[in-house]
């Protein structure tokens, strides 16, 4: 069982890496959502 | 979105689901040990990445000929996702190398091509970064990107022939070479979760994008009303 | 295609030559450069001759690599002060001629500040040049040939970001990487103590050319899109 801790450190870091990805896009999705919320709900007066 | 998080949860399944079976079924390789089995999560890794880049490639020349932003958007898609996949194989691989060849990087043919590929890549972002008008950018970074993965066999063929004469600490000739059935299976089985990965986060990337695109839209609306 | 693209070129290329020969700043500058280069690099390593016979031709490239990076910065950026790429599209009839002629004058300067600059490195690192010449003529020509293709195109991508000066190296040198490597390795060959030519690697520069020109063929009315 030599080197597991390598294995783990590896699927660990990759999986990391998968994550905050996916939470990087999640979190840029929800600001923009909000914006163009933002931005629709002042629009209909312009015109 | 519930449909979203469902495939999330699946794709996490599946995830686990290899890791079981990396971990449990694929028997321990006599020379290497344990820590062989980074290789079903390295080598699915790096094919993913490949893969990715393709769908960028495709994108990208669609666009060109097309002119249609939802190219555009797979094809950022595609690009910031293969490039995750690809840190992941390059984190990876100095973490199984350091037990195996006693060092943590080699500039071995396909970890150079690697790494080449990655540079290219974050340019590829790069650039769109620094191009405000949205259909400017489309079109330069399409065309930039499919310089790039026109380049990449090129990259391939010319590290392989002439980075390679130089004693190799590889003690594992490729993947599939001295591989035992099981492991194949195993290694082909670790393949799926990528690619369901793969389209997860492409799927999400490219709802960001439109999202993106929308809101150009309506700020342009403003701004002339 | 045919005589009409061969007749526009040339006239362009004319432009090129004579813009350039006029002031001949992009060519002091390049050679400047690449002079600066050689000196630095010889307090990075023991410059003796049999260490400059390994570490030469790498020496060299990386030189010319980085020097065409900063001398195809201004191949677009100077037609955009007057708008004269506008003009150039509107005069003729193929926009490939506009690209062919910029990226034949790139390749001329590129060739002759390297020709330029092999005599001082063979006397600054006593490297002998002179007995393979005609052979290194081959490999530069291919290689900048190379160099060119790639940066011309990069070059009209790049006028038209943001930080600019910046962004092209770091689009065109990772893009180079198999010119990098394959005119190193025949480079190396030709200096070395008994010279060979490594034909596998002219080769594989021609098989780069021709990618990247038949690229350019197909994608480079893009690049020059208002």
């Amino acid at each position: 069982m030599k080197n597991l801790n390598s294995v783990f450190a590896a699927y660990l870091v990759a999986w990391g890496i998968f994550f905050v990805y996916y939470l990087t896009v999640a979190r840029r999705a929800a600001a923009l959502r909000e914006e163009l919320e933002k931005l629709k709900n002042s629009l209909p007066r312009n015109k | 979105m519930k449909k979203q998080a469902a495939y999330a949860a699946f794709v996490v399944l599946l995830l686990a689901a290899a890791a079981y079976a990396a971990f449990f079924i694929a028997p321990t390789d006599a020379r290497q040990g344990v820590v062989y089995r980074i290789i079903f999560l390295h080598v699915p890794c790096a094919e993913t990445g490949l893969l990715s880049f393709f769908v960028c490639f495709v994108g990208n020349v669609a666009y060109v000929l097309k002119r249609d932003a939802k190219w555009d958007w797979l094809g950022v898609s595609a690009a910031e996702v293969g490039l995750a996949f690809t840190t992941a194989c390059l984190v990876t691989g100095p973490i199984w190398a350091k037990p195996v060849w006693g060092i943590w990087w080699t500039w071995d043919a396909r970890l150079t091509s690697t790494a080449v590929l990655w540079l290219l890549y974050v340019a590829y972002l790069l650039l769109r970064s620094l191009i405000e008008e949205p259909e400017r950018r489309a079109l330069l970074s399409a065309l930039f990107g499919i310089f790039a993965f026109i380049d990449v066999p090129l990259v391939f063929g010319s590290i392989r022939w002439w980075r390679t004469q130089h004693p190799q600490p590889v003690i594992m000739g490729g993947p599939g070479s001295g591989l035992d059935p099981t492991m194949k299976a195993v290694l082909f089985f670790c393949w799926a979760p990528m690619l369901a990965l793969m389209v997860l986060l492409m799927q999400s990337r490219y709802r960001l994008e439109a999202m993106r695109g929308d809101l150009d839209v309506v700020r342009r609306e403003m701004e002339t009303a | 295609m045919g005589l009409g693209l061969l007749s526009n070129t040339l006239v362009l290329l004319g432009k090129e030559l004579r813009t350039e020969l006029r002031s001949r700043e992009l060519l002091t500058t390049t050679v400047i450069f690449i002079l600066l280069v050689m000196v630095l690099f010889s307090f990075t390593f023991d410059p003796s001759s049999s260490e400059a016979r390994r570490f030469g031709a790498g020496l060299l490239w990386l030189a010319f690599l980085f020097a065409a990076s900063l001398m195809l910065q201004p191949c677009f950026l100077r037609e955009q002060t007057n708008d004269t790429l506008s003009a150039l599209r509107l005069a003729v009839s193929d926009p490939f001629a506009i690209l062919l002629a910029k990226l034949a004058a790139n390749t001329l300067f590129l060739l002759a500040t390297e020709l330029l600059m092999l005599p001082v490195f063979a006397v600054l690192y006593n490297v002998p040049v002179f007995p393979v010449f005609g052979q290194l003529l081959l490999v530069f020509f291919l290689g900048s040939l190379g160099v060119s293709v790639a940066g011309t195109a990069l070059s009209a991508i790049s006028a038209q970001a943001r930080m600019r000066e910046l962004l092209l190296p770091l689009l065109l040198l990772p893009l180079l990487t198999p010119v990098l490597v394959a005119s190193t390795q025949v480079t190396a060959g030709l200096l070395d103590v008994q010279p060979f030519v490594q034909w596998k690697g002219v080769g594989f520069l021609a098989v780069f050319d021709l990618v990247f020109l038949t690229a350019l063929w197909l994608f480079g009315e893009y690049l020059l899109e208002e």
